[in-house]
């Protein structure tokens, strides 16, 4: 029984992990105003050119770069349509995720033709000497992907950019009251244009993770909605760090289950596990926890004088 | 732009209705170009597409009948669009609208109507399905504010996930199970409730849903444009707040709106189903509803623009399966065409913007 529950906290951080990255890198460019429903594009993108680097040259840590670095790219595209040409976000979401799903499933056909679900090199696991030989702790926590202790680094790290920095304020400020921040000599655009990047890049190392880290292969749309639940948790999480990683921790166990209970002998139907993340995530953002408000110029793009 | 600054007000509302059509010749050469990058001949890749969209009667047919479903899912965007709701859940709308389809056809009552009825039901079940699965978004937005892009999003995943439920339990749709390679599928339905041929070609799997759709469409053109409830959709979208006060009931409006969106979504599956599909199975609703939502977000609110846009795509995904098929190159290469061509129409907006204000 502990040791059931050990690879079930074990597979739900593995699993949440993609989401924790990806939410709290949308998570900043939300508080800055601008809402990037191409996640999931950018997800899959990164998932793809992750893929393909680290089968290009056969260094995984490598094709997390090209993961961050492609991701970096999209975003920086949607970060001109949204800052500066003021395009509607969520069409231009829309629109990128038609676009990434086409474009990595036509490259992946094209780049590796017969030779698909061939494996990557895939990042190490990484047992934490001493840790991971601990009973119960050291299998639900310390035999991860090098990925997963990097990561909560990296959320770490967005937190205190975002509660304790003066970039932090600068960006609450763009998302809340443009005008103000404006005129407070806050370059609006900027602050836009930065955390749209800071979002690329999270969606990178999530994408990555995917595929380098834990499927070691790219598959057609391998995301598969991922980036949805993503979004649902930051809203779930009321546009706050700790929160939205709790959500993700949730939808994480959720999607665990799937494995979980039919190994305990527990038979749900599976179509029902499935949809578990999909209707927690509905019931998240219907408010059931109490509703939050989201940053007041979210999705309103800022013109100077109007 | 020096040229645009002519004395021309039609000519520039020309340009600015253009950019549509101009981001479509120009993601059609991106896609040309790709062909050509992969290796692909192009020559074979534009035949193959001809051929599998315009080549033979039962091409001709299916591209329309493809368009149908389309136009559909468009009309019910252009109609939550005007009280400026974003219905993206069209995918898991025709999923149910399937689920119910498929569950009153198979059922022998219904099967046993006369006068035409037993196809009628089964139509009418998908649609009420389609407007509830719409209508809770609908609700949700109201009750709780949630933005409907999210929850109709989450709502088709989950949609998706009922079709394959449905489709692996006997218990529910799932077609006997006689041997270990009985698919996960329901039974077809019977022929009684098939909707009937248009042309009475054999060869052109072309239906009556063609009908449905141009009526539906006409009716959706009168109800934007002539009647009351067009107006108030309007008025809401434009000011909330404002049409609340001059006492129009705001929260019963969105709903309903949600609810018709939702409502065109279920009529597009029960239609898929019980005109060319005959049977229910997991992922049959796919990528029509993003089709759909594409060309309601192109047709920038025209019902002519739906009917237009709805053909082109629904001749370019029919011309795309064909390249995949014939030429050997991806179908996901409509996906990028479609994804460009949704990317510039939006990123386009300020130009469309500064072209109209300097008509007035």
């Amino acid at each position: 029984m502990e040791e059931t529950l050990a690879i079930f906290i074990a597979s739900t951080l593995r699993l949440a992990m993609p989401l924790m990255l990806a939410a709290s890198g949308e998570l900043v460019s939300e508080r800055a105003g601008v809402l990037n429903l191409s996640l999931e594009g950018m997800m899959l993108t990164a998932a793809f050119f992750g893929a393909l680097g680290s089968w290009a040259t056969g260094n995984p840590f490598l094709g997390v770069g090209c993961a961050v670095l492609a991701a970096v790219a999209l975003s920086a595209v949607q970060a001109w349509l949204s800052v500066n040409l003021r395009a509607n976000q969520l069409v231009v979401g829309i629109g990128f995720n038609i676009l990434a799903l086409g474009a990595t499933t036509l490259l992946y056909r094209i780049i590796f033709g017969g030779l698909s679900r061939e494996e990557i090199p895939g990042l190490p696991k990484l047992s934490v000497p001493g840790l991971s030989d601990l009973p119960f702790a050291g299998t639900a926590f310390f035999q991860q992907s090098v990925i997963v202790y990097f990561g909560f680094g990296l959320i770490l790290l967005i937190w205190w950019m975002l509660n304790q920095t003066s970039f932090g304020l600068a960006v609450r400020a763009v998302g809340d009251e443009p005008r103000s921040a404006d005129k407070a000599g806050i370059p609006v655009a900027r602050t836009r244009w930065l955390a749209v990047l800071i979002t690329g890049a999270m969606a990178g190392m999530a994408g990555a993770f995917i595929s380098i880290a834990d499927i070691h292969t790219f598959t057609e749309n391998m995301t598969n909605g991922a980036g949805y639940l993503a979004l649902a948790a930051v809203i779930f999480g009321g546009w706050n760090v700790g929160r939205t990683i709790a959500a993700c921790l949730l939808f994480g166990a959720a999607t665990a289950l799937q494995f979980q209970l039919p190994a305990m002998g527990i038979h749900v139907p599976t179509a029902f596990l499935l949809m578990l993340p999909y209707l927690l995530a509905l019931l998240a953002v219907a408010g059931v926890v109490g509703r939050l408000d989201p940053p007041t110029a979210l999705t309103l793009p800022f013109q100077r004088g109007k | 732009m020096t040229v645009l600054a002519l004395k021309m007000p039609d000519r520039r509302r020309l340009m600015a209705l253009s950019i549509p059509f101009a981001a479509v010749v120009g993601s059609m050469a991106i896609g040309l170009l790709l062909i050509a990058i992969s290796g692909k001949s192009v020559p074979d890749a534009i035949e193959a597409f001809i051929d599998g969209a315009f080549g033979t009667a039962f091409a001709v047919g299916a591209s329309i009948n493809r368009a149908v479903a389309l136009a559909l899912i468009g009309l019910g965007f252009i109609l939550a669009a005007r009280a400026n709701l974003t219905n993206v859940g069209g995918e898991g709308q025709i999923a149910v609208g399937g689920i119910a389809a498929t569950a009153f056809a198979l059922w022998q009552p219904v099967a046993d109507l006369p006068l035409g009825l037993a196809v009628i039901v089964p139509l009418l079940a998908g649609t009420l399905a389609g407007a509830v699965w719409g209508g809770i978004a609908g609700v949700m937005k109201v009750r709780f504010g949630t933005n409907e892009v999210i929850s109709t999003l989450l709502l088709g995943f989950v949609a998706l996930l009922m079709v394959y439920w449905c489709v692996q339990s006997t218990a529910l749709l799932r077609q006997p199970q006689t041997s270990s390679s009985t698919l996960p599928e329901s039974l077809p339905i019977p022929d009684a409730t098939k909707l009937p041929g248009l042309t009475g070609d054999p060869e052109s799997p072309l239906h009556i849903g063609l009908v449905l759709c141009l009526l539906l469409a006409l009716a959706t053109a009168v109800v934007l444009q002539r009647s009351t409830f067009g107006l108030r959709l309007r008025a809401i979208g434009l000011n909330e707040l404002a049409a609340r006060r001059a006492g129009m009931p705001g929260s019963l409006l969105l709903v309903v709106a949600l609810g018709i969106a939702g409502g065109f979504g279920g009529l597009t599956g029960a239609i898929m189903l019980q005109g060319e599909q005959f049977y229910l199975k997991a992922g049959f609703s796919s990528g029509y509803g993003f089709d759909g939502l594409v060309v309601g977000l192109l047709s920038r609110g025209s019902t002519l623009g739906v009917l237009a846009g709805a053909l082109f795509f629904g001749f370019l995904r029919s011309g795309g399966i064909s390249m995949e098929i014939m030429a050997g190159v991806p179908a996901a290469l409509t996906l990028v065409i479609q994804g460009l061509i949704v990317i510039a129409v939006a990123g386009s907006v300020i130009l469309v913007e500064k072209l109209e204000a300097e008509q007035r």
